[in-house]
């Protein structure tokens, strides 16, 4: 066998580990009692929204915030605004006073960055709970009060949503429709074996003691919400996950803002997975010995295949160059089909193992996508999501983190915005 | 901070059982579907050298016409097909496999019977029907040499298939037929491609080259 096939091998049954692992914690998990808080119980909470140049966006996640089911009086709404250049503040102006009950403020300041805008609100928060959420994300109306209802148990420090996006259109959003799909099957089985390490900065509920004593937003960090994730973990902390609570992000639309976000995020990744190098340890349990290494094993395959095949691939064209000059471009030979087409693609595919196991992983990415549509409620043509995200993201995703290591490498500042 | 328990430790074993269970499922499910492959090829082959045996004699004992299309397509039908199912087992299962050797064997035996028919075909009825010997190897030294011809030869074939039979012969196989036919030909054990019994090549840059001799 050669040492190409003996990784492969190595991959697919690492693959087939982690899947059968992660549900097999996630049946455990089912039959797991978690104290809840009934809908009265629900604590007071403060809602920050950090903006900068959102006018597009901004009214109707304000107004999405405003239209949320919460306790009457226990839900406040922080706008903080970076030093937008646009129209942003003045929209957002003319949400102040109370709306719908839900005492509404905004502050300007200049541009400190995300952490710092978030660190701005939290001074002046009121709520036990923090909620931080995007400019640009809308909410389901029952999401928060289903996501805060697990701040019952003490050691809950973070409560995540479930995301997707709003209206997916195109092949850049409609591969973020799976990715995120997949995403809500992932984060129910991290949060399985208490290992959620990603909490999505769009839209999560935070308890404020833990900002009280261990510090807020890190400010100049690209990926603050990953930064608090971590440190939360860091110090011994749960984080639960609703994925009933449904959250609305607006993604990217082109290849060039979708490879800035994935540099920021991969960056950030990076980063803070070295601050807090310490958790790759036994003292973590399954977050140290199994979820985070394996989180980074998948990317070291992503990123190893995507030099494979793109070596491989660029030997081919020249081969196929030089061969199609030796047969004076002759292509009657590929058009040729015979009786027994059907018969040799069943026997060329189908005896082939690693096709198998394709076929396999993907029939499991249908179950994991089918898991989150059946959870959230809402399926959309997620087959079609699925489709795309099958063709592009394997290359994407191992292009994005190729691009994300020669910027780190070379020391480029990766922004937030 | 207090070390955090384990989910549960069992649960790492159960999952590594799982996977290896789904995973020899797997290739035992592969297996099977090549296995099914080398039953095709063993069905393909009987009905094949039936029809040339049948043919043959009928024309010795009986003075059949072989000169008809029909006779060719019959005995012809698919004789590449069934070469391409036996590289793919040669993958599959490997060129030191029994059971491909075995089927080997007996696609080399159908080839020259073809072959030697083919010939006869030309002589008792004024056709000038092309044929290619191609002497390949699996020997990992001429693995790419071999590729490069086999892959050359397929558009020559597919170019000139009305007049052109192409036979693909492994030169190592372990056979009495394969070392007269290495002796007859004055062949070696390195991959050669021989057109109409004459023209031989080690080597072929560009289709022109073996198309100037056609028939």
């Amino acid at each position: 066998m050669s040492l190409m096939s003996t990784v492969i091998y190595i991959s697919i049954y690492i693959g087939l580990f982690t899947i059968s692992f992660y549900v097999l914690s996630m049946i455990a998990a089912k039959k797991k009692i978690v104290p809840e808080y009934k809908f009265e119980e629900l604590p007071k909470t403060s809602i920050l929204i950090a903006m900068f140049n959102e006018e597009k966006t901004i009214k109707k996640t304000i107004e999405s915030a405003l239209n949320l089911k919460y306790p009457k009086g226990k839900l406040e709404l922080i706008i903080i605004d970076d030093g937008s250049k646009d129209k942003s503040l003045s929209i957002a102006k003319k949400f102040e006073g109370i709306r719908k009950g839900i005492r509404v403020r905004v502050l300007h300041q200049e541009n400190t960055g995300k952490g710092g805008a978030l660190n701005a609100g939290l001074k002046i928060a009121t709520g036990e709970i923090i909620v931080s959420m995007d400019a640009d994300t809308y909410v389901e109306k029952n999401s928060l009060s289903a996501m805060n209802r697990f701040f019952k148990k003490p050691e809950v420090m973070c409560v995540t949503p479930s995301m997707i996006p709003y209206k997916p259109k195109g092949a850049i959003q409609r591969l973020q429709h799976a990715e995120y799909l997949l995403g809500i099957f992932l984060r129910s089985a991290f949060a399985s074996v208490n290992a959620e390490h990603i909490a999505p900065g769009a839209f999560s509920s935070y308890r404020k003691s833990f900002f009280d004593k261990y510090g807020g937003y890190e400010e100049g960090n690209i990926t603050e919400d990953l930064e608090v994730t971590f440190r939360i973990q860091y110090n011994g902390y749960e984080i639960e996950n609703c994925p009933e609570a449904l959250v609305y992000t607006v993604a990217p639309t082109k290849f060039k803002e979708i490879l800035i976000q994935r540099r920021r995020w991969y960056s950030g990744l990076i980063h803070n997975t070295i601050k807090y190098r310490q958790m790759f340890s036994r003292k973590y349990g399954d977050l140290g010995t199994f979820v985070l290494p394996i989180a980074w094993i998948s990317i070291f395959f992503s990123v190893f295949f995507l030099f494979y095949m793109v070596i491989k691939g660029v030997l081919s064209i020249i081969s196929e160059i030089s061969f199609l000059m030796s047969i004076n471009f002759y292509f009657g030979g590929y058009l040729q089909f015979n009786k027994y087409l059907l018969e040799r693609i069943f026997f060329t595919y189908l005896a082939d193992p690693v096709i198998l196991f394709f076929l396999l992983f993907v029939g499991m990415m249908f179950f994991y996508a089918r898991y989150a549509t059946k959870r959230i409620g809402k399926t959309g043509n997620f087959s079609l999501s699925l489709f795309v995200f099958l063709i592009l993201y394997p290359i994407l995703f191992g292009f994005w983190w190729v691009m994300t290591l020669v910027y780190s490498l070379f020391n480029k500042k990766v922004v937030w915005r | 901070m207090e070390n955090r328990k384990y989910s549960d430790k069992k649960r790492y074993l159960w999952a590594a059982i799982i996977a290896a269970i789904i995973f020899f499922l797997i290739i035992k499910g592969s297996y099977f579907v090549s296995y099914l492959e080398f039953q095709r090829v063993a069905s393909l082959q009987d009905p094949i050298s039936y029809e040339i045996f049948g043919d043959k004699l009928e024309y010795s004992l009986f003075g059949k016409d072989i000169c008809t299309e029909e006779t060719y397509q019959k005995i012809s039908g698919d004789l590449g097909y069934q070469g391409q199912l036996i590289g793919q087992l040669e993958k599959r299962f490997g060129v030191n496999d029994p059971k491909v050797i075995f089927r080997k064997k007996f696609y080399t035996l159908v080839q020259l019977e073809h072959f030697e028919f083919i010939k006869l075909i030309n002589k008792e009825c004024n056709k000038s029907i092309n044929s290619i010997l191609f002497f390949y190897s699996n020997k990992e030294a001429d693995l790419d040499n071999s590729e490069q011809l086999g892959k050359i030869l397929e558009p020559i074939y597919h170019r000139n298939k009305d007049n052109l039979v192409l036979y693909s012969l492994d030169i190592n196989l372990d056979s009495d037929i394969m070392k007269s036919l290495k002796e007859k030909y004055h062949i070696g054990n390195e991959p050669l491609v021989m057109l109409n019994e004459e023209h031989k090549f080690t080597q072929i840059n560009n289709v022109n080259e073996i198309e100037q001799y056609l028939r």
